[in-house]
């Protein structure tokens, strides 16, 4: 839509809202009320703060509430003297009564009063910002890697996890439940910000620096997160989600990461999807495991092309069931619906069942080989490049044939 | 006495300049904004100064006529006349002096403009005066102090760069102290002659001109010549320390100690690293690809030590396909002293080849860096 377009839309709107509202200053207010109150019902809102589903939560929330229950009452009062003020001195034509100036007893008190409550206010919340800054009790540790728009995860070995090997990954940051969990969250291009609310609060990812935040959830399930701080074109389009599984579940996944490579069969669709993998998506996406024609290890070589230096890693692509730093489901509708619905019995089976064929989101994966920046705003044309030494920040257009995109499909699907 | 039509005008060229400045620094083409922004400045600095020759209707003061025909004195012509000489000279020869030239006639074609004019404002001599003032006070004193600030710092810096450490550091701590001392005294005895408070500043503000001068005749002290001459800030190459003038201390001026990647420690001739969340000492860390990680070496031994960190291989761009190797390492570290190294490796372990650090001239203690 152009610009103009937009405008007049905007005025129209705003013209017949106004029209509305014009005789009706009741109905605006009520109006307003009324969305508020409605906006602030959502039940099953996945990102909602006040919802804690783990320790670290729960600690921010046992001192959110009563601070704003103390905010609450402290504005009410404050509301209150003021409408009783402007009624009851209303310019009646009264005369202006006598001016007076400093009531020492008066401005202590109000001094004293807030800064007693702001004393006990920040007692607690000192507290709470020391238990949080803990890294002493961890049980696990999760490295967390920010770039433009998407959000990378290692797992350093930790042979107790039965993490023999490093782990990568990326979308989907997947732990075991009842765990502290430790993650060591850096940027790779700008400040970008970590934010599981149901697990905890922010924690800004900074070049070239590591900052930790805790994480542990309570029960398994799936726990929606965005990039808080803004990050640039895509900024909305960065998302996670923290998947925590049962320990035993946990340790399925960890052994699916590190099983070898499986090459697809000869003569397949799949095998066919792998050259074409090679030849163009090889430069920037690492399949550990995937080798060349003549036997030598494919190495992505990311930072000769993108920005930041990096992209997704997909040797498990179709082990996480959304893409493209969360903004696409990887699976359709009805099998999303059934793993993010599950019960937490039966959630880690479901999950660790990954994307079958017939689960596939064939249409949002499709558009994405077909054109990525059509889909998600992304800095891939040439005359953008300038900024960057001609490195794309995101995923390029790459041309591709129907046929190709057939075979990659073909390919993915067998990167369990 | 300024009509509101006049202010509008001035502060509108103003403006004007201030966007065209800001557009020059801001935008990589200028051509269309600043063709546009010119013609702005030329207008409205038209109109601000018909406003200015018409008195803009004000008839609350008598006016020109009835006041004096004798301009007073003035240097502006002369400094005008300067800033033009050293415009011309600084065509042919450099952009510093040119547009030194172009500041120094602007700024004098303004006082003189606003001097003139403020002449003609009514037949009283003090209350023109007043007028000048109060329209120019507030631009010349904070440009005065500015400069004079700026050259008082730079005299002190070039201070500091020509004595040796110790006598810098207590250099500071004198000054520091003189200045507090002198601030108080002004504070609690606010009655003292202002002139003396002036003077004092003034002698202070010579001293240290004089002593920059003194300074920077003297030369760099001898460290900083040292090091400008091996590349203080560059590590060509991780052999023999090159030079006993390396900053073996940078102890002091790390800043990031809180977030780093990890602390790779040296003591009892084990090298091992302490990452933040594992509570043992670690033997590997793991570093993600294509980032730049901070990382610190602290030496518990008693000797002088340096950590080496080896970051793979580069293939030469000669026709052998040789490699090279990429070492990057911290400058010695004396004993119980820290350096920070920044690693970024853009190939992953899988690549086949092994990152490590190690410590030089000590066999079999490594610290393997993963990278996933
Ligand atoms: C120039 C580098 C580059 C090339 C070439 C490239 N990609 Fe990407 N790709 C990226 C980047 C960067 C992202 C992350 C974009 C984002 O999420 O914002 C990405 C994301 C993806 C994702 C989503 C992964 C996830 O876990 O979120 C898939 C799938 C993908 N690419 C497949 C391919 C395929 C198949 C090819 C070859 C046809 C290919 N890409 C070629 C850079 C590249
Ligand atoms: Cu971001």
């Amino acid at each position: 839509m152009t610009h103009s377009a937009w405008h007049i839309r905007l005025q129209t709107f705003l013209t017949s809202v106004r029209r509305m509202f014009a005789h009706k200053p009741k109905a605006l207010v009520g109006t307003l009320a009324g969305s508020l109150v409605v906006g602030s019902c959502a039940r099953n809102a996945s990102q909602d703060t006040w919802q804690p589903k783990g320790p670290n939560a729960e600690i921010i929330d046992n001192l959110q509430q009563p601070i704003f229950a103390v905010a609450g009452i402290v504005g009410l009062i404050v509301a209150a003297a003021v409408v009783y003020c402007v009624i009851k001195f209303k310019d009646r034509g009264q005369p202006i009564p006598e001016q007076t100036h400093g009531k020492p007893a008066l401005e202590i008190t109000l001094t004293i009063i807030p800064a007693l409550i702001l004393a006990v206010v920040a007692v607690f919340t000192f507290g709470v910002i020391f238990k949080l800054a803990k890294t002493d009790d961890t049980e696990m540790i999760i490295n967390v890697t920010g770039q433009q728009w998407w959000w990378e995860y290692d797992y350093p070995v930790q042979t107790e996890l039965g993490i023999v090997q490093p782990i990568i990954t990326s979308g989907q940051l997947v732990m075991p439940v009842g765990t502290k969990v430790l993650l060591r969250i850096t940027s790779r291009d700008v400040i970008h910000s970590y934010w599981i609310p149901a697990l905890n609060g922010k924690r800004d990812a900074v070049p070239g620096r590591v900052q930790t935040l805790r994480l542990e959830a309570d029960e398994p399930g799936i726990y929606a997160g965005q990039c808080t701080e803004f990050c640039g074109l895509s900024h909305a389009n960065m998302r996670m989600e923290t998947i925590a599984l049962s320990k035993e579940d946990f340790a399925t996944w960890v052994a699916n990461q590190q099983s070898k490579y499986v090459a697809p069969a000869e003569e397949t669709l799949a095998k066919q999807g792998e050259s074409v993998f090679l030849n163009q998506c090889v430069r920037c996406h690492q399949v550990n495991g995937l080798t060349r024609a003549d036997g030598t290890p494919a190495i992505a070589a990311p930072d000769e092309s993108v920005w930041s230096g990096a992209a997704p890693n997909l040797t498990h692509l179709m082990s996480r069931n959304t893409f493209a730093g969360a903004m696409f489901d990887l699976v359709s509708k009805q099998c999303r619906d059934e793993v993010w619905h599950a019960t937490s019995d039966v959630f880690g089976a479901k999950y660790l069942a990954g994307v079958k064929e017939e689960c596939l989101n064939q249409k949002d994966l499709r558009a994405w080989l077909r054109n990525a920046p059509a889909v998600k705003p992304m800095y891939s044309n040439p005359t953008q490049l300038e900024a960057t030494g001609g490195k794309y920040r995101g995923m390029p257009y790459l041309a591709l044939s129907e046929d190709d995109i057939n075979k990659l499909v073909a390919y993915l699907l067998t990167l369990k | 006495m300024f009509s509101a039509g006049f202010k509008y005008f001035i502060g509108l060229t103003l403006l004007s300049v201030v966007a065209l400045i800001m557009s020059i620094v801001v935008l990589d083409q200028v051509a269309l904004a600043g063709t546009a922004l010119s013609m702005l400045i030329v207008a409205s600095a038209l109109l601000t100064g018909l406003l200015v020759v018409t008195r803009d209707g004000d008839t609350q003061r008598p006016q020109s006529a009835s006041t004096s025909e004798v301009p007073g004195q003035s240097m502006w012509p002369l400094v005008a006349s300067i800033g033009a000489v050293f415009l011309v000279v600084g065509l042919v020869t450099s952009s510093v002096v040119f547009f030194g030239g172009v500041v120094v006639l602007i700024a004098a074609l303004a006082e003189w403009m606003v001097q003139s004019w403020s002449e003609r404002a009514s037949s009283d001599a003090g209350y023109n005066s007043v007028v000048r003032k109060r329209l120019l006070n507030p631009i010349e004193f904070p440009v005065l102090a500015a400069l004079g600030l700026g050259v008082v710092i730079f005299s002190f810096s070039r201070i500091m760069l020509s004595v040796d450490r110790s006598t810098g550091a207590s250099l500071f701590i004198v000054f520091g102290a003189l200045v507090i001392i002198g601030g108080t005294l002004f504070a609690i005895k606010p009655d003292i002659k202002r002139s003396l408070g002036a003077a004092i500043c003034v002698f202070g503000a010579l001293g240290i001109v004089a002593g920059g001068i003194a300074g920077s005749s003297f030369g760099l002290r001898e460290e900083l010549v040292k090091a400008r001459s091996e590349g203080h800030f560059s590590h060509p190459e991780c052999g023999a320390e090159r030079s006993k003038y390396f900053d073996k201390n940078a102890t002091g001026t790390l800043s990031l100690r809180s977030s780093i990647n990890a602390t790779i420690e040296f003591v009892n001739g084990q090298l091992t690293a302490r990452v933040v969340g594992f509570s043992k000492p670690q033997k590997s860390i793991t570093v993600p690809r294509s980032t730049p990680t901070n990382i610190i070496f602290r030496n518990l031994e008693t000797d002088e030590f340096r950590l080496v960190a080896d970051l793979g291989e580069k293939s030469d761009t000669g026709t052998y396909g040789d490699t090279e190797k990429i070492l990057v390492c911290t400058q010695m570290t004396v004993a119980g002293g820290e350096q920070e190294l920044t690693l970024q490796i853009e190939k992953p372990s899988s690549s086949g080849y092994s990152y490590n650090l190690t410590v030089a001239g000590v066999e079999g203690q490594r610290i393997e860096v993963v990278v996933p």
